[in-house]
């Protein structure tokens, strides 16, 4: 009984109030209630993924969708798409020019034929002796050079990559 | 362990139960409490399904939100806590603010207005008390549906629930001020309309 704080005509409407009945909701409100808590419904917590009719493969009680085939066409756009990325991820990331190393294939394929052809020109225009004398020692010469270029262009990539790694890191 | 049957057991101590995961704990808060908070919330939107869905959010929400209780409070302060603010949410989304006892404003059908209509229960009086007592709470119903919803909900929580001021106040998120204006404002009101009665 809450204290009277009312003034005296009051008293009959407070009484009419105190008086006034509780009123019930319908048939099953509890059950309602209950089957939305997600303590007692884990299945209402998380969602389960709606089957689809085709789908057979099952993971941890959910089910997945099977890979699906591929046609040529797309197995082709696949791969030319994938070759691409990775030419552009190459050359964003470790800075390999793409022309490079299309030149740097083409120059070892036909290196030795372009070797060959140039001794045949050579000992035509400067008669074979001449020829014999500048082929003396040039294998050494070769490996020395190419020692020298790979060192180049081997600290050169090191140092592109270095800064592209700090550039990252620092972004 | 807990209890066979709740009916001796505290509040907080029914609150623990669920935050346990216990079913009946939850169901017991339910039964105690779907009467006050569906009362509460039909007097102030005066439809039942309304109310129904209302009292439904209160309930799925507090239960569901049950490890975050503190019992230091009172559960039913909370609860109702969380029934006015949804109710009262609500009816700043439709704008209702008064309707007839005869049923909701939007009722278009006959059915309709049956349905959201107030159905008062009497308990073991003679049929002339009953017609009378009936009338009576009817014309109460009628006096409280006329008021503000903020009125509504502090005079049933003050008259009907027995809260303190205090407790309305933070029930209801107002200053102590506030309250016993509306209060004060909402029995002038009933007074009003109820004038007859004394």
């Amino acid at each position: 009984m809450i204290e009277h704080d009312f003034p005296e005509d009051f008293t009959p409407i407070a009484a009419e109030l105190q008086r006034l009945p509780y009123l019930s909701p319908s048939r099953g409100f509890a059950d309602r209630v209950i089957s939305r808590i997600d303590r007692l419904n884990p299945q209402t917590a998380l969602a389960p993924v709606p089957a689809h009719a085709g789908l057979e493969l099952h993971q941890g009680g959910q089910a997945v969708a099977p890979r699906r085939r591929m046609g040529p066409v797309r197995v082709v756009g696949t791969a030319v798409a994938g070759v691409g990325l990775v030419a552009v991820a190459s050359f964003l990331f470790v800075g390999i020019d793409i022309l490079t190393a299309v030149l740097a294939a083409a120059v070892g394929q036909y290196s030795l034929v372009a070797a060959a052809f140039a001794a045949e020109t050579g000992a035509l225009v400067l008669g074979s002796e001449a020829m014999a004398y500048m082929q003396a020692g040039a294998l050494e010469a070769v490996l020395l050079y190419l020692t020298l270029a790979l060192g180049l262009f081997g600290g050169y990539a090191g140092i592109r990559t270095a800064a592209s790694i700090a550039k990252r890191k620092a972004a | 362990m807990p209890p066979k049957s709740y009916t001796d057991v505290s509040d907080q101590q029914v609150v623990v139960f669920a935050q346990e995961g216990r079913e009946d704990a939850y169901r017991e808060l339910i039964k105690r409490y779907e009467r006050p908070v569906f009362s509460l919330i039909y007097r102030m939107v005066r439809d039942t399904e309304t109310a129904e869905d209302l009292a439904q959010e209160t309930f799925i929400k507090v239960l569901n939100n049950i490890d975050r209780y503190r019992p230091e409070f009172k559960f039913s302060s909370w609860l109702f806590k969380i029934a006015n603010n949804i109710t009262i949410d609500h009816l700043r989304r439709r704008q209702i603010d008064t309707i007839s006892i005869e049923g909701a404003p939007d009722a278009l059908t006959g059915e309709r207005a049956r349905a959201t209509a107030v159905t008062l229960a009497s308990g073991g009086e003679s049929p002339l008390e009953a017609m009378e007592s009936r009338e009576l709470g009817e014309s109460i119903e009628k006096a409280i549906a006329k008021l503000r919803p903020e009125y509504r909900a502090c005079i049933i929580l003050r008259h009907v629930e027995d809260y303190s001021y205090d407790e309305i106040a933070e029930i209801v998120k107002l200053p102590l001020g506030t309250v016993k204006t509306y209060i004060h404002r909402a029995r002038q009101e009933l007074r009003e309309y109820l004038g007859d009665l004394k």
